[in-house]
């Protein structure tokens, strides 16, 4: 038997593939550079276009391009005007005199008023909506209208981060008559902001496109069109930028970020932001001791596992906050000595025969590297004496563990605060009342609670300072790492960087 | 006319039967996800939300009920084609399925097109070659492509085609500057419906390379069994009566051959198309594909219980359909099945 291609099928077959090849390429798509557009390759997408509904961090950036917060951050990460050009938090932190921009209009064209502030912040949260925001402005009873352009916040007890809040999660100002007339549902669908781009087309999970809002009041991009394609996977998103599918994108493995970096026409960034890697410790089990606790974090070689798992980039901490943030203390440094480590659990008791042993959780996936780093703190542990089972956990657990005492004693965690507010990084993350850490000591606990009502922002700062040290000195928190953002853009394409990873097309421009 | 009443027959028949397999799989569905260590309530507030919130969204989402209550209202609702609403997207589950749902039909029936012609092509050339030299290397290359998963045939075209070669796009249904025409939700549809025959073909552009990944994935099971079918086949006496007859190997192999043993085959893709049908996750978060799958994913990611509870049952209803339909074919394509 045998298989023959006779004449006729061989024409028939090119015949075929001579339409399918004309047919495609009249719809080519375009690797073709244009200057007024640029397209970003970004790992995840918005839950809703209501931006007021769920705080998700890495959705920012893209709410910040259709909409406005009252106030802005510098590169640096400073508060800065945006649509409230003046604000004073009172000495006693329950309110907060403003005044807001008079220019500003929203993509409908219906300009900003104090209104839409009120119902932003008040009106929408009492009205029963289930508005994430709702739980950060909890102590906000009112929004007093003084004038077209003035009003008060008031609120029930101090509360000393309002002004960083309002350059945060879920804090963008939305219309209070578009809203009204279309419903929360239809607003999502087509949403309307002040921001410097209005959304003309979107596909979830696919694409986001944005058009320049020449009606501005900031700024006037100079990109004109903005293209964001969701792309999930890490190395489609590496394929990408490579093949030029995209102008830049975020996030890609570090190894592949530092090859990107050295082919032609791209450039690649490694750069640390306002992330913690961390580990949330617990005060009882396996962790009872301090001198266990120390031990386990004497025997990190947090070097080493930045040099391993982030090129080196990601900046070995001392306490929980990031360099930069007014929390920061540059001249203090917790020691990597597992000499130290190991005389420690000798001087407790523990020896090879009676090792002190804990479990440590850890995501797989949810932050870069982080099942390997666990697994590389578990080897550094056993160096020194320390038995450690390591177990995985899905990041959607985490809160539901932590708030039924069923974490073990370490887990190894990602915390992201754009703001770099103390109160955010320290503050949230050994408040006994809130779900974030997994620590319930209360001399620390007591700190803490007692911070978060002080509004004279520099016995704050200090405050935060000192029990952040205190809480690494008695191994109620191990900071490791500052996270690092890996990014790859073509080499013509600017950008503006943010001290807290934000990438946003209006700082963008073609050279 | 009988051959219709027969297939009337069948579809009463399998609709009524669908009708208990769906109550028990959205039961095991609900008892499941209940049973995970996931609190929707608290999945469904912020972080800094507090315990008495907490408490409160639970009480409010009937969480405290007992399981058969739960599951009883949920039953209730689902009959008023309420599935319920997503935790983390905060929209209803039917207008968020309703709205991928399509993106991923199309691709699964484009990709088991490919997929059958693959399948076909090369079970019918491996039973040409059989006794030869070239069956031991089709043999060969048939269970390297068996061997390799869809996910990776994702990532080996991506990098040929999309990186190497820049050949073809590989992020989302169309590139940037094409108008995406909404009628039915099927882009290729839409875009001929419209009138809009660049998108259509961008489209068809895009689907290119996740549709082969997924077809090449499942085309050598196809191949390998249409081969032993024509095997089989081929020992019967019709076989040699057809010889005898002087009819041509062309025409005994269509006619007669692959006429009786295309059944196995038909099955095998029915299955498939199933298993293909729930299997696009990966594929649609390689190439950034708007479909279920990705919807999934995000649904798993963020605990989102309605979600995956709402796909869940999305799933089991295709492939009751699929199954319906396989059997329908098989009637019309065997006529001893009718008899019976």
């Amino acid at each position: 038997m045998t298989f023959e291609i006779d004449r006729r099928n061989l024409l028939q077959m090119l015949g075929l593939a001579a339409v399918s090849g004309s047919a495609l390429s009249q719809a080519s798509f375009a690797f073709a550079q244009e200057t007024d557009s640029v397209t970003i390759g970004w790992p995840s997408d918005v839950p809703s276009w209501d931006p007021n509904l769920r705080f998700v961090p890495d959705a920012q950036p893209l709410f910040k391009m259709v909409f406005d917060q009252p106030l802005d951050q510098s590169p640096d990460l400073k508060l800065i005007p945006n649509l409230i050009t003046k604000w004073e938090l009172k000495s006693d932190g329950l309110s907060m005199p403003f005044e807001i921009r008079s220019d500003v209009k929203f993509h409908n064209g219906d300009p900003m008023t104090m209104e839409d502030f009120r119902y932003t912040f008040v009106e929408r949260i009492k009205s029963g909506l289930k508005l994430d925001i709702a739980n950060s402005w909890r102590t906000l009873t009112d929004i007093e209208i003084l004038s077209p352009t003035s009003g008060v916040m008031k609120f029930s007890a101090p509360t000393p981060t309002a002004p960083q809040w309002l350059a945060f999660l879920g804090s963008y100002l939305v219309p209070k008559k578009y809203v009204e007339s279309v419903g929360p549902e239809e607003f999502a669908k087509k949403p309307v902001g002040t921001g410097p781009y209005k959304l003309v087309d979107y596909q979830m999970n696919s694409r986001i496109v944005l058009e320049r809002n020449d009606d501005y009041f900031g700024t006037k991009p100079k990109i004109k069109r903005v293209t964001i394609d969701i792309i999930k996977d890490p190395s489609a998103r590496t394929a990408a930028i490579q093949s030029g599918q995209v102008d830049l994108t975020v996030n890609i493995p570090v190894r592949e970020a530092e090859r990107l970096g050295k082919t032609e026409g791209l450039t690649a960034e490694i750069n640390p932001f306002t992330r913690l890697i961390l580990l949330q410790m617990r005060n009882d089990m396996g962790f009872t001791d301090k001198a266990v606790r120390l031990a386990a974090h004497h025997a990190i070689d947090k070097a080493a596992l930045s040099k391993a798992f982030y090129g080196g980039a990601a900046v070995p901490l001392s306490v929980p906050a990031t360099p930069g943030t007014p929390g920061y203390l540059p001249d203090y440094k917790f020691a990597y000595d597992p000499e130290l480590s190991k005389k420690l659990l000798a001087d407790a008791g523990y020896t090879a025969d009676k090792p002190a042993t804990f479990k440590l959780a850890a995501t797989n996936g949810q932050f870069p590297s982080d099942f390997d780093i666990a697994r590389a703190l578990v080897q550094m542990w056993q160096k020194v004496g320390l038995k450690v089972e390591l177990e995985q956990i899905e990041y959607s657990k985490y809160f539901e563990l932590n708030r039924g005492g069923k974490l073990p004693e370490a887990t190894l965690y990602s915390f992201d605060n754009a703001t770099g507010d103390p109160e955010i990084f320290s503050g949230y993350l050994m408040n006994p009342k809130m779900p974030f850490g997994a620590w319930k000591g209360q001399e620390i606990g007591d700190k803490i609670l007692k911070l978060f009502v002080e509004p004279v922002y520099e016995k704050r700062i200090a405050g935060y300072k000192a029990v952040a040290q205190e809480a690494v000195e008695t191994g109620a928190n191990i900071p490791i790492l500052q996270s690092v953002q890996t990014l790859v853009r073509k080499k013509n394409l600017n950008y503006v960087k943010y001290g807290n990873a934000w990438v946003l097309g209006s700082t963008m421009s073609w050279s | 006319m009988r051959m219709f009443a027969t297939i009337a027959k069948l579809l009463v028949k399998r609709v009524l039967t669908a009708i208990p397999i769906l109550l028990i799989v959205s039961a095991l569905l609900f008892c499941i996800l209940r049973i995970l260590p996931v609190d929707p309530a608290a999945m469904s507030l912020p972080p800094n939300a507090t315990v008495q919130e907490v408490e409160a969204m639970r009480a409010e989402m009937g969480l405290n009920l007992p399981l058969y209550q739960q599951y009883g209202i949920w039953l209730n609702k689902l009959f008023h084609g309420d599935i319920g609403r997503s935790i983390h997207f905060r929209q209803d589950v039917t207008s968020l399925i309703g709205s991928t749902l399509p993106a991923t039909i199309e691709l699964a029936v484009i990709a088991m097109g490919v997929a059958t012609v693959f399948g076909l092509a090369g079970g019918l050339f491996l039973f040409y070659v059989r006794g030869t030299r070239a069956e031991a290397a089709m043999d060969f290359l048939s269970i390297l492509l068996l061997s390799l998963p869809e996910f990776l045939w994702s990532l080996f075209l991506l990098l040929i085609f999309g990186v190497f070669f820049e050949v073809l796009p590989f992020t989302g249904r169309l590139s940037p500057g094409f108008e995406r025409p909404v009628v039915t939700g099927f882009l290729l549809l839409d875009s001929l419906i419209t009138g809009k025959i660049p998108t259509f073909l961008n489209a068809l552009e895009h689907m290119i390379l996740p549709c082969l990944a997924l077809g090449i994935a499942l085309s050598p099971s196809l191949m390998r069994v249409l081969r032993s079918s024509l095997l089989d086949a081929y020992q019967d006496d019709y076989i040699q009566q057809a010889r005898l007859r002087g009819l041509s190997e062309k025409r005994i192999l269509i006619r007669h051959g692959l006429k009786n043993a295309i059944l196995p085959t038909l099955s095998l893709m029915g299955v498939q198309f199933g298993f293909l049908f729930g299997g696009t996750l990966l594929v649609e978060i390689i190439y950034s594909y708007p479909g279920m799958g990705n919807l999934m994913v995000d649904a798993i990611r963020n605990a989102d219980l309605p979600i995956i509870q709402g796909a869940g049952l999305t799933y089991c209803i295709a492939v009751l359909v699929i199954s319906i339909v396989v059997d329908s074919l098989y009637l019309i394509l065997n006529p001893k099945l009718r008899v019976r």
